[in-house]
């Protein structure tokens, strides 16, 4: 049950970000929807569960993107084990400030790990100016929003299961 | 053996080590491991299947639920004016979908080489790339490296290829090159990608003259796109009293945010023509 919901949520936000999103202009420069979606597997679901998927959307990103392959799966993996680090240090649980502080750093983290490659592997100079802007309302829209989305998939998750369990209890009945 | 932080720590640093490595041999040139046509086949049928909708409601939306806002309002001529609207927005419709095709069309015959007609599907998902994924590939003689072009100017570069389903890396792209001269001066440069809206001229001497409003054309040198395709005008030139070079920004013909439709140009040398006369 859980990894079909992985993997039609992966579909559903692969497809968003690809198809959709690009053509709304409010959304221009909104940040990688994946995110949320990845801290939330570092946030409620088991390790080997977490990092199929995470390295399914790695690869999945890096293919559909012209970044260098494997700058999505690195994002995607150190943010992962960033968020599985902090759920062994703090108690997150259903806190919205950490929630949203943990989405937003997230995407400040994949942007930096972003930028950093450009930086070190780029032989000339090529930052475009916007850069930093281009962060900031990435980040902004990460923290109006990615809290919401996490929280969406969680329920969803726990909606979905409780609905298969009682399904199938009343057809084994 | 060791503690268990200790082997930790070094696992954390190797891992990292390994990492940079990967990324620092995939950064020095776009490589591919085959394992890219997959990924492109499995998402790209249902991107099609999203813009093919978003295209149609949007369609819906521009040319009839407005109608149904001015029928509201003249409630004595609903029915006539419906129709004479719907059938004068269909007539307008087609005629410019017709003006397109013949745009297209008449752009085909300007070049000289055999092209395919493509629509994009799906874009990138980064801010920090510019790709596109368009509906034609390997069946309809696709191969890596082919020029995309549209009537204004040029777009891209096929960088990857599946069997129905293509990767186009936009001139925008940073990861782009395009040798270009500026048509006025014939002064040459190499047109490259900032991620953003702009391109750059790199390479211009100081010594040739650039002046804003020049248009900038292939030179066709890098053996991927035909001589005297239009790519963009100098949007604005930069000196700098230590360099040799001009900085130069480049305001790409091609409307990047509203592509929709783009013409593939195939290598005349990879078709056998005189089976298609």
């Amino acid at each position: 049950m859980s990894y079909c919901f992985n993997i039609a949520i992966c579909l559903v936000l692969v497809i968003l970000q690809t198809t959709v999103m690009p053509y709304l202009s409010l959304l221009d420069r909104f940040y990688d929807l994946l995110i949320p979606f990845i801290v939330y597997l570092g946030l409620s679901r088991p390790v080997r569960e977490g990092l199929l998927f995470v390295c399914f959307l790695g690869f999945i990103m890096d293919n559909l993107s012209g970044s260098p392959f494997g700058l999505y799966l690195t994002s995607y993996f150190w943010l992962f084990s960033g968020v599985k680090g902090i759920t062994q240090l703090l108690q997150v649980g259903k806190r919205m400030f950490v929630i949203t502080f943990i989405v937003a750093c997230g995407v400040l983290a994949e942007n930096l790990i972003f930028l950093g490659s450009f930086a070190i592997y780029s032989t000339e100079q090529q930052f475009a100016g916007g850069a930093f802007n281009v962060v900031a309302v990435q980040v902004l829209w990460a923290l109006l929003t990615g809290a919401v989305l996490l929280i969406i998939f969680r329920n969803t998750h726990i909606w979905l299961d409780t609905g298969f369990r009682a399904f199938w209890a009343s057809r084994s009945e | 053996m060791f503690p268990r932080k200790i082997v930790l720590i070094v696992g954390v640093i190797v891992l990292i080590a390994v990492n940079i490595i990967v990324l620092s041999v995939s950064s020095k040139r776009y490589t591919t491991f085959g394992l890219e046509r997959i990924a492109i086949s499995f998402i790209s049928p249902f991107q099609e299947l999203v813009t093919h909708t978003m295209r149609f409601t949007r369609d819906i939306w521009r040319q009839y639920f407005y109608l149904v806002t001015v029928t509201r309002q003249n409630q004595v001529l609903k029915n006539q004016l419906n129709q004479a609207i719907g059938v004068n927005n269909q007539r307008q419709e087609t005629e410019l979908a017709n003006a397109r095709l013949r745009n297209l069309l008449g752009f085909q015959k300007t070049i000289s080489e055999m092209v395919v007609a493509a629509e994009v599907i799906g874009k990138d998902p980064s801010a920090w790339f510019k790709t596109v994924i368009i509906d034609k590939g390997k069946a309809d003689g696709l191969t890596k490296g082919l020029p995309v072009v549209m009537p204004q100017g040029i777009a891209g570069q096929v960088i990857e290829v599946s069997n129905h389903y293509s990767k186009v890396m936009l001139i925008i792209d940073r990861n782009s090159a395009v040798d270009a001269l500026v048509q006025r001066s014939r002064a040459r440069g190499v047109i490259k990608g900032e991620s953003t809206d702009r391109c750059r001229l790199d390479f211009v001497l100081r010594k040739n003259d650039v002046r804003v409003g020049d248009t900038v054309v292939s030179s066709g040198l890098d053996g991927v796109f035909p001589k005297g395709l239009r790519i963009g005008f100098v949007a604005e030139v930069i000196e700098h009293d230590a360099d040799i070079f001009h900085e130069v920004i480049i305001a790409p013909f091609v409307d990047f945010e509203k592509l929709e439709e783009v013409l593939v140009v195939l290598a005349v040398q990879k078709h056998d023509m005189a089976s298609r006369q």
